[in-house]
């Protein structure tokens, strides 16, 4: 039982930092209203520099290969979403940078390289750190973070699982436990029957 | 002692009162970490994502400004005998799409401008669709009481888990043999937390 509450204590404490994020990110997604003056009275993506792509890109190299090989020019390795746009004949790169994402377009034909930023917004920061998810990507810290998520999943289960166990324990406490514990069930069992 | 004690509580039927909120956000978010596995597991069975309902014929003006879509989408649920939670979406200029969505059933509706036509279809059954779409349920963009009821709920979790991490450290701080190991966990979750948002 003292192993038992020492893990549910640890796994709290290390893992505050997500809990926080993610109980003030939903509060912040749940009020999107709240923040769209916030979003649309700053523009959107904002020019940060423009240079030339001396290099070489084989025509026959996929957009991936590509948009590594222009990332890595730039020193801007990490996770990234490339799209082609044939209308403009030019490279998109959303690098998905969770403090500063930046779009990157390369316009082959003169081999032009426009960076664009956005307005720091707390709330599309505290949005992007909800949503970060990291099995797909290459990059270490994208792991690290996916196995967090992962670990915080089987730790949320502990600590529910943990709690009943101390709570059972607390004879003086089983009775209010109880309306409690069924008074919550009960609310969910509710929403999911009729939304 | 009298507030402590009151903590103690606090934490601990806070902690009851959200299970339920935590077993989902935690069970929906394996799916959402695991995607692309549910996806191969699934495509593997070979059946299509969407059953084809019925077709209508349908001929409305759909408004330029997306302000109105959702307007919009509430004509083309009423059309197609749809009732509760939606979003509409400009799938393409010929496309618009209203989703219809509830926690266990999900139902598209394409109107397809230039065909003049309704296209009802329901999305076939999937737990970790299911799982990911009540994880994702707002609320508040819905007008309707039950809806927003939700999303009053879904920010008093929020709120609940926030009091949870704050009465778990008012219990740990008195703790004086548990004080310098727990402050290393501490100190390892901030930092961990802090350097891989900066990392990344």
């Amino acid at each position: 039982m003292k192993l038992l509450r020492r893990i549910h204590l640890y796994a709290g404490l290390f893992l505050a930092p997500w809990v926080l994020m993610y109980a003030i990110s939903t509060i912040a997604m749940n009020h999107r209203e709240l923040f769209r003056e916030e979003a649309t009275s700053n523009p959107q993506w904002q020019k940060r520099s423009e240079s030339r792509f001396s290099g070489v890109l084989s025509t026959d190299a996929s957009i991936d290969q590509r948009a590594t090989t222009i990332l890595a020019w730039l020193g801007q390795d990490g996770a990234y979403n490339a799209r082609w746009q044939a209308q403009r004949g030019a490279l998109v790169i959303q690098r998905q940078r969770l403090i500063d994402p930046l779009r990157i377009t390369y316009t082959p034909s003169d081999g032009r390289v426009v960076v664009e930023g956005q307005p720091t917004r707390t709330s599309a920061l505290l949005e992007r750190m909800h949503r970060r998810r990291g099995f797909d990507r290459d990059q270490v810290a994208d792991d690290i973070w996916a196995f967090i998520v992962d670990a915080f999943i089987v730790v949320m289960i502990f600590w529910v699982i943990s709690g009943f166990i101390l709570w059972w324990q607390m004879k003086v406490t089983r009775r209010i436990g109880f309306v409690f514990a069924l008074g919550g069930l009960a609310i969910f069992a509710f929403f999911a029957a009729v939304l | 002692m009298v507030i402590q004690h009151f903590n103690r509580r606090l934490h601990l039927y806070l902690g009851l009162a959200l299970t339920p909120w935590m077993l989902l956000y935690a069970a929906s978010s394996i799916p959402f970490s695991h995607g692309r596995f549910f996806d191969d597991l699934d495509k593997a069975k070979g059946q299509p994502n969407w059953i084809r309902r019925a077709e209508l014929p349908y001929d409305f003006p759909v408004p330029q400004d997306d302000a109105q879509l959702r307007a919009f989408g509430a004509r083309v649920m009423h059309a197609a005998g749809l009732d509760g939670a939606f979003g509409a979406y400009r799938q393409s200029p010929s496309q618009v799409n209203v989703y219809h969505h509830s926690v266990w059933k999900s139902t598209q509706v394409k109107y397809l401008i230039g065909e003049k036509k309704l296209v009802v279809e329901d999305a076939r059954f999937r737990w970790d669709h299911m799982l990911t779409g009540f994880h994702t349920k707002g609320g508040f963009e819905q007008e309707s009481w039950l809806h927003e009821s939700w999303g009053l709920a879904v920010d008093l979790v929020s709120l609940g888990l926030i009091l949870w991490v704050a009465s778990g450290f008012y219990m740990w701080i008195p703790m004086r043999n548990l004080r310098r190991s727990g402050l290393y966990a501490l100190t390892a979750g901030i930092a961990s937390f802090v350097l891989l948002v900066w990392l990344l």
